[in-house]
């Protein structure tokens, strides 16, 4: 009797510690791994975090004319006037008109044109349908460009104010359709005048633009104001 | 059955050994993850010679279940019901064991207190399969051990208990021809047993059986106390992922966010789910289960991974048809429904993402079976573009691209906190949150 007392009495003591060592052991070797993890992981099993998309065509000197349409000509919201002008254009991009324009190129699929009437500001139905269709394919863009020009006829001073009104009214149209708060932080306005890199013809038959069943030419083309969303981060 | 017998202390012994090995697997497995990280689990009947099964299955549905373990609110994890079960099960194989060896020596007493102490481990499973079948839905395998093991030791209690008395007189001898006797033999086997009486065993003490209860208790806690005093502590490291200040849009119709109703909501909460992310329905029911879900002022933020909507996945859908079910749940907003919407998808979650798979025409028809009363605002330029707007909400706050998430207030409970140490984390980051 007293030997199944003490066998019984010994294994059962013997088990319980083997159980409380193996728990300890298990919940140590735990801590350890969580004080020092051997598994760091690869940067690309770790979720990315959200952002804006960054197409291939935002070059380090598409992106430059970004920057500085989004600092220097108000698009940040902390200048008094918003948009660039030529005379700042010139200055930051410091490239050739053709240049310029090239860096637009790559949104001939994302832009379109809005032609204006000679000497207009105004927006025909065309010219507002165009506009809310492009800024619904916003996708994931961040910035949304427009681009305002004038054709060579009339004084360079003029067609400079010309084509800031046509900036504008596209900007306005905007601001009408979307009701949409903090739109000049998206929205970066370049008015070009006559004077800074105009259009070619060659954009009457690339472009989607608003008058395609009319005649275009070089002077059709430049009375006008190019929009497009911008894929691009800065 | 004769006291001398030795089947209760065999079945108690098979038993013990038996349930302690299952119970130690599976205190092993939930002692794994005390690291915060992704671990397999033993889900076998022949745990240890099959390896550990990564992936979702019974067990890491069982472990991740608010019925795992107890104290979830105190302890990281809180303590494993197995842990118990480990000790329990050390002092039924000494106590079979001393039942194998001690036969006709052990008392009344000690019988009908093994006999009553196996009841508990048997009550206890019975109450976990009801849990489990009731649910979880699914039993996993190491506990389908442990239950069977419970069984066979109550089988050990009963038989324990109806070997606590002998025949106490002798059985009249029978009759057998002379012829049976021989000079080397002169009384056969069959005549002499039946001549002797069976005496009842010892009465013995009712302390005893009252100090072996004790034991069983002392036992039983053991390894449960071993396991509270070497847990790490976890306080700093369940705020350590950050805080993010999301910000409130007036407009309910722009917003991005999903009112979501509560029973009655205590905290804050934000949550990004995917209707169709397994991960976001098991994290979904976790928060249900355990109670907490109806106590958060909730907010969703409905972020399908399906590329067909979600640009940020740049191209790379994991969730086809997601997109169909996040506009369902912001067009159901509108109609004070929108936890319905989601609870459905998740309910249904496995039969919507085949259809996802098929084509979104397959799972809009699902969508208008349910709830008809969503088709013309799922269809509309609006609900589009409010769909949008969860994305640029996200890329514009930073947001990781990862389903689910959890927010209480501005906190981020880590996605290392979402399963088995989401009750202790809530406890600590929304004290209101009972």
């Amino acid at each position: 009797m007293k030997m199944a007392h003490v066998v019984a009495s010994l294994s059962g003591v013997a088990l319980l510690g083997s159980a409380m060592v193996f728990v300890e052991h298990d919940v140590r070797a735990a801590k350890h791994r969580l004080d020092e993890p051997t598994v760091t992981p690869e940067p690309a099993q770790q979720a990315a975090v959200a952002d804006y998309t960054e197409a291939s065509y935002c070059t380090p000197q598409f992106k430059s004319v970004l920057a500085r349409v989004v600092d220097a000509c108000g698009l940040s919201g902390q200048e008094a006037r918003r948009g660039c002008e030529p005379v700042d254009v010139k200055t930051f991009a410091s490239i050739t008109d053709e240049d310029f324009n090239a860096l637009f190129d790559p949104l001939v699929k994302r832009g379109a044109i809005l032609l204006f009437d000679d000497n207009s500001d105004k927006l025909d139905d065309d010219a507002k349908k165009l506009i809310a269709d492009s800024w619904d394919d916003r996708k994931g863009a961040h910035y949304f460009f427009i681009v305002s020009r004038a054709s060579k006829t009339g004084g360079a001073d003029y067609n400079r104010a010309l084509s800031q009104r046509r900036a504008n009214s596209v900007f306005l149209e905007l601001e009408g359709q979307t009701k949409e708060e903090g739109l000049e932080k998206k929205v970066g306005m370049l008015w070009l005048g006559s004077e800074y890199a105009q259009l070619s013809k060659d954009y009457c038959g690339t472009w989607k633009h608003t008058h395609p069943s009319k005649p275009c030419n070089a002077e059709a083309i430049n009375r006008s104001s190019f929009i497009s969303w911008v894929d691009c981060r800065l | 059955m004769n006291p001398s017998s030795r089947i209760p202390g065999a079945l108690g012994v098979a038993a013990s050994t038996i349930g302690g090995f299952f119970a130690a697997f599976s205190s092993h497995d939930y002692a794994e993850h005390l690291d915060r990280q992704l671990h397999g689990t033993h889900c076998s009947f022949l745990p240890g010679i099959t390896g550990a099964d990564a992936g979702e299955n019974a067990c890491s549905a069982a472990m991740y279940s608010p019925y795992s373990a107890l104290f979830k609110d105190k302890l990281w994890g809180g303590l494993p019901i197995s842990l118990f079960a480990l000790g329990s099960f050390a002092f039924f194989f000494a106590m079979s064991l001393y039942l194998l060896l001690g036969t006709t020596r052990v008392s009344r007493a000690a019988k009908t207190a093994h006999f009553i102490a196996t009841l508990a481990p048997a009550l206890v499973s019975i109450v976990m399969l009801v849990i489990s079948l009731t649910k979880l839905g699914q039993v996993c395998k190491l506990c389908a051990g442990i239950y069977f093991s419970s069984a066979l030791l109550l089988a050990s209690g009963i038989t324990a208990l109806l070997s606590r008395r002998g025949s106490g007189v002798a059985k009249p001898a029978k009759t057998v021809s002379d012829t049976d006797r021989t000079q080397a033999d002169p009384e056969p086997w069959h005549q002499k047993k039946d001549e002797a009486p069976v005496a009842d065993a010892p009465a013995g003490s009712m302390f005893v059986a009252v100090g072996l209860l004790a034991l069983l208790g002392v036992a039983t806690v053991m390894p449960a106390v071993v396991y509270a005093s070497t847990l790490p502590d976890y306080t700093s490291r369940i705020v350590s992922c950050g805080t993010l200040t999301l910000p409130t849009v007036d407009d309910a119709k722009k917003s991005p966010f999903v009112k979501v109703t509560t029973a009655s909501p205590v905290q804050p909460a934000t949550t990004i789910e995917d209707p169709l992310c397994p991960t976001c329905r098991a994290f979904h029911q976790r928060l249900v289960a355990d109670g907490v879900y109806d106590q958060l002022d909730m907010r969703v933020l409905v972020f399908p991974l399906d590329a067909d909507c979600n640009w940020l996945l740049q191209g790379r859908t994991l969730h086809p048809g997601a997109c169909v079910l996040a506009k369902a749940v912001l067009c159901a907003e509108g109609r004070g429904n929108a936890r319905a919407v989601l609870d459905w998808s998740y309910d249904n979650q496995d039969e919507l993402t085949a259809a996802g798979k098929q084509g979104k025409a397959e799972l809009g028809e699902k969508v208008k079976q349910r709830f008809p009363e969503l088709e013309t605002c799922m269809a509309s330029k609006e609900t589009e573009k409010r769909l949008d707007e969860v994305f640029h909400f996200a890329a514009e706050n930073k947001i990781r691209v990862l389903t689910p998430q959890l927010y209480l207030g501005d906190t981020r409970v880590c996605d290392e906190d979402t399963d088995m140490g989401l009750r202790y984390a809530i406890t600590k980051l929304a004290p209101k949150v009972k």
